[in-house]
């Protein structure tokens, strides 16, 4: 398509207007999914990074983990019966550092499993961006619902629950604290295919990140930002393609009386449509990534290759669907039009 | 013998309520290698008829045969083929492609009428018809840059490059001053005559006259006299 290429050239500035629009559209794009994924990693990271698998509530808690209260004996034998399973609860609260600073924590507790920091009693493991506030290995933290003292035993890597940081705890010490005997939830990993186990309700992980309440709302707004991006740049591919055929509506009369074929305009505006998209998505994916590294500490920004390419395609597709929509005019064009018209 | 023949053609033109005949039954026969000149006053129909035998507009009646087939029973695609591989076109401005050089205008046509042919046989054609039209010394360059006479001998050599049966050239010398258009028309002439291409051109101007081989005078779309 050597014809589709030399009209490129020689409207440079068309072109380039076009894939201005699309580089920015495509940048903005990008870079709210990097931020909407961000938060999500930010809301949930406890939850995400867990393998797949299926969590267990029960069914009378209205799908509000916070409810939940798993019966002793369905967890002796659910925990039995799959040996990697875990049985934990999650609870809003503060840790008071040695100067009486409240630092807000997510408290998660469970039985002994992989998936979990295994924590004694007394004993408390943060995530690491408590270290930023000061606290050190070997500090003492208190809470005032605990009679005790927590001694800081470590540190994990991005482990946030509902944008606070983890604080693991003992089992024993969090069923003092919360004056409850019973877990919120039961997890079995590697599990495609919920157990009907008595008066418990399973959860995909997708599914109990959507009982979240934050995190349903977050990411709805978030994502139907995304979403409306990718609309209106197809629009805009329309519109603008529109115009162009507009402008060209003497030229494709002419090439069509002599003998071209319809199909030949379009895949003369595909493969310009195309080549503009790209180029101008090499331009936002480099720059979004590069933002992706630079981007300032302790702002939510989590941009995966996975998800610019799968973007960048609905772009392509996106785009592909605007340009042919605007084209159709191309089909409606009649030779004698231009003729009529006089010079092109 | 006749290659080209037009029969009883009618042509109504509906403009909302309003029917207006512009054709009422055209009858045209145009032998290999010559060329017929369609000559009346302006609005007379010269237009409509010349659209419709090159297959750019159907007509209302009447039959058209060309190469012993009846063009009015084909397809569009059909017709569009050929247009593009047997029929010839200029029309009153050049129409050139704005943004192909003269040379790649040239090769554009050969693609199209699909004559099979390397890169390096088409370049060799497109220099040996630009020799023919005096225009090989601006292959390079782009429609912008040349003037009115040279676009239309572009656009002629364009309209000749794939060798068609048919030339169909609806005022061709409108937009060049007189000593352009003698210039212009004996180019049309010689080529046709060379290439034994039919020709069939509108004109309104009696100097061009003496080039065609027959002249055909139109009235409210009916022909006077002639062929
Ligand atoms: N597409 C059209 N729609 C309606 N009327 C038309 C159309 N094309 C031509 N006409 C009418 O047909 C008549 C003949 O036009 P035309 O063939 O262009 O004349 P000429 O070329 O002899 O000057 C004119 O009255 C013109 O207004
Ligand atoms: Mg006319």
């Amino acid at each position: 398509m050597k014809i589709a290429w030399k009209e490129i050239k020689k409207s440079k500035s068309r072109f380039i207007i076009l894939g201005s629009i699309v580089f920015l559209v495509s940048l903005l794009t990008f870079i709210i999914s990097g931020l909407a994924n961000g938060l999500s990693q930010d809301n949930a990271a406890l939850i995400k990074d867990m393998p797949e698998g299926q969590f267990y509530m029960d069914e009378d808690a209205d799908e509000t983990y916070n409810l939940s209260k798993i019966n002793e004996d369905t967890q002796d034998k659910v925990l039995k019966d799959n040996k990697d399973a875990a049985a934990l609860s999650i609870q809003m609260g503060f840790v008071n550092d040695a100067d009486d600073k409240q630092q807000s924590v997510a408290f998660v507790t469970s039985t002994d499993s992989d998936l979990f920091e295994s924590v004694g009693e007394g004993e408390i493991i943060l995530d690491e961006s408590l270290k930023e506030k000061g606290i050190k290995v070997g500090d003492t933290l208190t809470n005032n619902q605990f009679s005790d003292d927590f001694t800081v035993k470590g540190f994990v890597d991005q482990k946030k629950f509902s944008h606070s940081p983890v604080a693991y705890i003992n089992m024993e010490n969090y069923k003092e604290m919360y004056r409850v005997n019973e877990m919120q939830l039961l997890f079995v990993p590697d599990q495609d295919k919920a157990q009907t186990i008595d008066g418990l309700q399973a959860f995909s992980n997708k599914d109990f990140l959507d009982t979240i309440p934050s995190y349903s709302a977050e990411q709805l707004s978030l994502n139907m930002i995304v979403w409306f991006l990718v609309v209106i740049s197809g629009m805009l591919f329309g519109i603008f393609f529109y115009m162009m055929n507009v402008q060209k509506i003497g030229l494709y009369g002419i090439l069509k009386a002599v003998g071209v074929k319809t199909s030949y305009l379009f895949k003369m505006m595909w493969s310009q449509m195309i080549l503009i998209t790209l180029i101008a998505l090499v331009f936002s994916v480099a720059l979004s990534q590069g933002f992706a590294m630079f981007a300032p500490e302790g702002m939510p920004f989590h941009l995966t290759i996975e998800t610019t390419v799968q973007l960048s395609v609905v772009f392509v597709i996106i785009g592909f669907i605007g340009a042919t929509l605007s084209g159709i005019q191309i089909k409606k064009v009649e030779p004698l039009q231009a003729i009529q018209q006089g010079e092109v | 013998m006749s290659v080209f023949t037009v029969d009883e053609v009618k042509k109504t033109f509906t403009n909302g309520e309003v029917q207006e005949q512009v054709l009422k039954g055209v009858n045209l026969s145009l032998k290999q290698g010559e060329i017929t000149a369609l000559v009346g006053a302006s609005g007379s129909g010269k237009s409509t008829i010349l659209t419709i035998a090159a297959g750019l507009q159907p007509a209302s009646g009447g039959v058209i045969h060309f190469d012993g087939k009846n063009m009015t029973n084909m397809s569009q695609e059909e017709i569009r083929k050929i247009r593009a591989t047997e029929f010839g076109f200029i029309f009153q401005s050049s129409h050139l492609v704005p943004f192909l050089t003269v040379e790649e205008q040239l090769v554009l046509m050969l693609d199209v009428s699909g004559t099979k042919m390397k890169k390096k046989e088409q370049k060799e054609e497109v220099e040996k018809i630009l020799k023919l039209v005096g225009m090989d010394h601006r292959k390079d360059a782009y429609p912008a840059s040349l003037s009115g006479g040279e676009k239309q001998r572009v656009a002629i050599s364009r309209a000749i490059i794939h060798k068609p049966k048919m030339l169909f050239a609806d005022e061709p010398t409108a937009s060049l001053d007189s000593k352009r258009s003698k210039e212009v028309m004996m180019l049309i002439r010689d080529l046709t005559k060379t290439l034994h291409i039919t020709t069939l051109m509108v004109t309104h101007e009696e100097e061009m006259l003496p080039y065609a081989d027959h002249v055909v005078t139109m009235k409210d779309g009916l022909i006077l006299e002639g062929a």
